[in-house]
């Protein structure tokens, strides 16, 4: 595996703020990468870099094994990108936008290959190329730099928040598109906080906080970090015997059912005691890459105490 | 009331610096007019034979205004009303269009529209602060002036004239801004407007009656098409001094401003009264590098700067062949006044013109590059210029791009304008290769501004557009009134059009020439070594 993206002790002071503070992250070649965190964490600040839009005040970055700052164009033309806000040129149409930025990128717009991918995009996306910017709606902006990102093949494609704005459905021709793309070799860093989107298209996941990545992995890998919640009705147990249960964390009763928590490694040594109590509506969810977010956003968002 | 107060306060929060550093401007401008006439004009005498030469020169009086007696005050007006009213009313303009159009555009409106200020509430708002703004220059004129030593009645009509003027256009914008989907466009109309009121009245005061007796002049009719026509017909410091005309601009204002919450009150938020056509599904073969884009980006101010620039042209170089015929034929004692001022004769004077008619085209060509210049900020905090460089574009490509567009605008501005000024003058006018060669040579300076903008963009992106309108404010203010001013030759050395060869004088040296159109290639050259080394700085 060949890393498309290194990034180590990156970087970033805006005055005294500190927009990233010692960043680690690396991105394999055909992975799709999520890079999750919530607002303010430094996600864009990353793809600015990334980008050479901004320059790191210290630590290595690399794209494809170059600086991005000194080689931006060079590397620009192997990468599709979607920006957090998109900006257009308010009197150009969508469909003038699509072809200047394909073609900025050094696309053929001419030759039948994106000629056809464009109109299945535009088809796919319900989208009308004929009206100005200008009188776009969110969604319909968004979609303008996805067709544009998409209708000519990248080897990478950095992605900021690129479904904020689009309908479900839309949503879905997004998450068709970038596993396309995936097929055809490209390496994708999707930047997002909506977690149901990250945890189903992405195969590794680097969390960030506070300007460092926290925690960086497979999902599977990720799991091993996180706990398995399990609900069953109360049925008159005592509290002696709900504190039998090996592993359990955070048990809490709520509209009489018993709720706990148990370490994912450690599920297996749990189940033989439930049984034995013979617990009645037994529920056992996986953990969630929600769970897995909040655990890190946690003392951000005090959970309620039971 | 209490939304009302709240909404007018906050225009006012956000505009407050442009209030006050206008109301500086104004007292500045009336101030240094009113005591260079006393300078320059000082005697009763000074001021009769020069107001005489101006009665038989319509060409002048185009430029200046109506010729209202022979008192310094009368002066004044003749030389600094109309430019001053031109001033304030597109100041007026861009203000009503940065608060109404301009936002809605970007969604504040609709942000507004969506809380308890209804719809309605916001646009009474900015109608009080387009009130409340030519009042503020109103009184900083009228101070000006009395600053400046002249007597205080006609300060204050002088003031409150050029306010009324003002305030017209606070209503048109108004309106305007109701009927046209995008501020720029607005802004386009509504200066366009402008300007025109300015020439309507030039022609007014070109095709009037003169008396020299009283050393007045009866404009043509026209003049009363013109706010700024209506603002002179107050004559401040004249005998016949007269308040009525300031009633038409106010009722300009009234009827334009309801006409507009009218149409505010019948159509959607973010909509225009003219509807989008639907534009190109596909971009043409141009448009596919940043100089197309920045080309694309640019075509109306071109467009609609360069019909400024060759209409300005004709009309110099028609009259001023107009002006050696009167010039023939006027008395001698016009040829006496016309020795002492030109120093040389009739013939230095109609050189003194082509010179001034070049100046005039060379600012409406540095328009061009400033605001050419500044699309290079729009761009940037719009996030047009992070998309186009996050694509396999350099920065000094995107650059210079965005330079090159306005930088070749002006001179094919300048070169037609020159071409048609020379062809229009003919040899009795001053000769065709007089008047292009002026006008060709007003490029190196007016690329200079270009090179500041630039420049400014690299190192204070924020201030970009600040810096641009204040720099080429004062050099306009420099180039038509520098010489009237006085000011010390340094400080008249710092304007570029003071470098500007005077191609039609005997003995013109082009070496000042040579030098701007360096320095504005010195100044492009830092400006994109410096924006290659620093961030890119999206947002307002």
């Amino acid at each position: 595996m060949t890393a498309v993206i290194e990034a180590h002790g990156l970087t970033k002071h805006f005055g005294r703020i500190h927009a990233l503070d010692g960043l680690d992250l690396v991105v394999e070649q055909g992975e799709v990468h999520g890079y999750l965190g919530p607002n303010g964490a430094g996600k864009s600040t990353t793809i600015r870099i990334l980008l050479g839009l901004a320059r790191a005040s210290g630590g290595a970055v690399s794209v494809f094994g170059a600086d991005p700052w000194r080689q931006a164009s060079a590397l620009h033309s192997r990468i599709s990108t979607i920006p957090g806000d998109v900006a257009l040129w308010p009197n150009l149409s969508g469909g003038e936008t699509i072809d200047l930025l394909v073609k900025l990128r050094g696309g053929d717009v001419r030759s039948k290959a994106y000629a056809d991918a464009r109109a299945r995009l535009i088809e796919e996306f319900q989208f009308d190329p004929r009206k100005r910017a200008r009188s776009y709606s969110k969604g319909n902006r968004q979609k303008v730099a996805l067709i544009a990102a998409f209708a000519h093949p990248a080897d990478l494609y950095v992605f900021d928040e690129p479904t904020s704005g689009l309908d479900p459905l839309m949503e879905a021709v997004f998450t068709r598109q970038v596993g396309l793309a995936a097929e055809r070799g490209g390496t994708v860093l999707l930047s997002s906080h909506i977690l149901s989107e990250v945890e189903k298209l992405c195969t590794r996941i680097s969390i960030l906080r506070g300007g460092k990545v926290v925690e960086s992995g497979t999902m599977a890998e990720l799991r091993h970090l996180t706990r398995t919640s399990f609900s069953f009705e109360r049925d008159g147990l005592t509290d002696a015997q709900l504190a039998g249960i090996p592993g359990a964390h955070d048990v809490a009763l709520a509209e009489g059912r018993v709720t706990f928590t148990v370490d994912s490694d450690q599920v297996a040594a749990a189940l033989p005691a439930l049984g034995a109590l013979g617990v009645a509506g037994l529920q056992v969810a996986p953990p969630s890459l929600e769970e897995l977010f909040l655990r890190h956003y946690g003392d951000a968002l005090q959970p309620v105490e039971a | 009331m209490s939304v009302f107060r709240q909404m007018l306060s906050l225009r006012l929060r956000r505009d407050r610096w442009q209030l006050i550093v206008w109301g500086v401007v104004h007292f500045l401008l009336a101030y240094m007019v009113a005591s260079a006439v006393h300078t320059t004009y000082g005697t009763a005498l000074e001021r009769a034979n020069t107001i005489k030469v101006m009665m038989v020169t319509p060409a002048i009086l185009v430029f200046r205004g109506t010729p209202q007696g022979g008192t310094a005050g009368d002066m004044m007006a003749l030389l600094g009303l109309t430019f001053i009213a031109l001033i304030v009313i597109l100041q007026l303009t861009f203000l009503v269009v940065r608060n109404t159009r301009a936002e809605e555009e970007r969604g504040q409106t609709e942000t507004l529209a969506s809380t308890a200020a209804g719809r309605l509430t916001p646009t009474f708002a900015v109608i009080a602060l387009g009130a409340i703004a030519s009042a503020i220059a109103a009184a900083a004129l009228a101070l000006g002036s009395l600053a400046g030593g002249l007597p205080a009645g006609g300060a204050w009509m002088f003031g409150f004239a050029i306010g009324s003027a003002g305030l017209a256009y606070a209503g048109i914008a108004l309106f305007l801004a109701q009927l046209l989907p995008s501020g720029r466009s607005v802004n386009g109309w509504a200066a366009t407007l402008g300007v025109l009121a300015y020439v309507v009245r030039g022609i007014g005061d070109a095709a009037g009656t003169p008396h020299p007796a009283t050393l007045t002049l009866t404009p043509h009719w026209i003049s009363w098409l013109s706010p700024i026509g209506w603002a002179q017909a107050t004559r401040p410091w004249a005998d016949g001094s007269t308040a009525w005309p300031l009633l038409p601009g106010v009722a300009t204002f009234a009827v334009f401003t309801a006409a507009a919450l009218v149409v505010q009150d019948r159509r959607d938020v973010g909509a225009g009264v003219f509807a989008e056509r639907k534009s190109r599904a596909t971009a043409s073969a141009s448009l596919g590098s940043p100089f197309g884009l920045a080309l694309r980006l640019e075509r109306g101010v071109l467009i609609g700067w360069m019909a400024g620039v060759l209409a300005g042209a004709v009309l110099l170089g028609s009259l001023s062949s107009v002006m050696i015929d009167q010039l023939t034929t006027a008395g001698a004692g016009v040829s006496n006044a016309l020795d002492e001022i030109g120093g040389g004769g009739g013939g230095t004077m109609l050189q003194a013109f082509v010179n001034i008619g070049a100046l005039f085209s060379g600012l409406l060509a540095s328009a061009i590059c400033v605001q050419g210049g500044m699309r290079l900020r729009q761009e940037e905090a719009a996030s047009g210029a992070d998309g186009v460089l996050s694509s396999a574009v350099s920065r000094t490509r995107w650059m210079l791009s965005f330079v090159a567009v306005p930088a070749l605008g002006a001179a094919v501005a300048l070169v037609l304008g020159g071409l048609l000024a020379g062809a229009v003058a003919g040899d009795r006018g001053g000769g065709f290769a007089t008047w292009f060669w002026a006008t060709v040579w007003e490029l190196p300076a007016v690329l200079v501004f270009l090179g500041i903008v630039t420049l400014v963009f690299a190192v204070l992106p924020r201030a970009t557009a600040g810096v641009g309108w204040a720099v080429f404010g004062l050099g306009a203010v420099f180039g038509l009134f520098g010489p009237l001013f006085g000011l010390p030759e340094w400080l008249r050395d710092l304007a570029p059009f003071a470098h500007t060869p005077a191609v039609a004088l005997p003995d013109a040296s082009f070496a000042g020439g040579w030098a701007m159109a360096a320095l504005a290639v010195a100044l492009v050259a830092a400006g994109v070594l410096l924006f290659r080394r620093r961030d890119t700085v999206p947002g307002e």
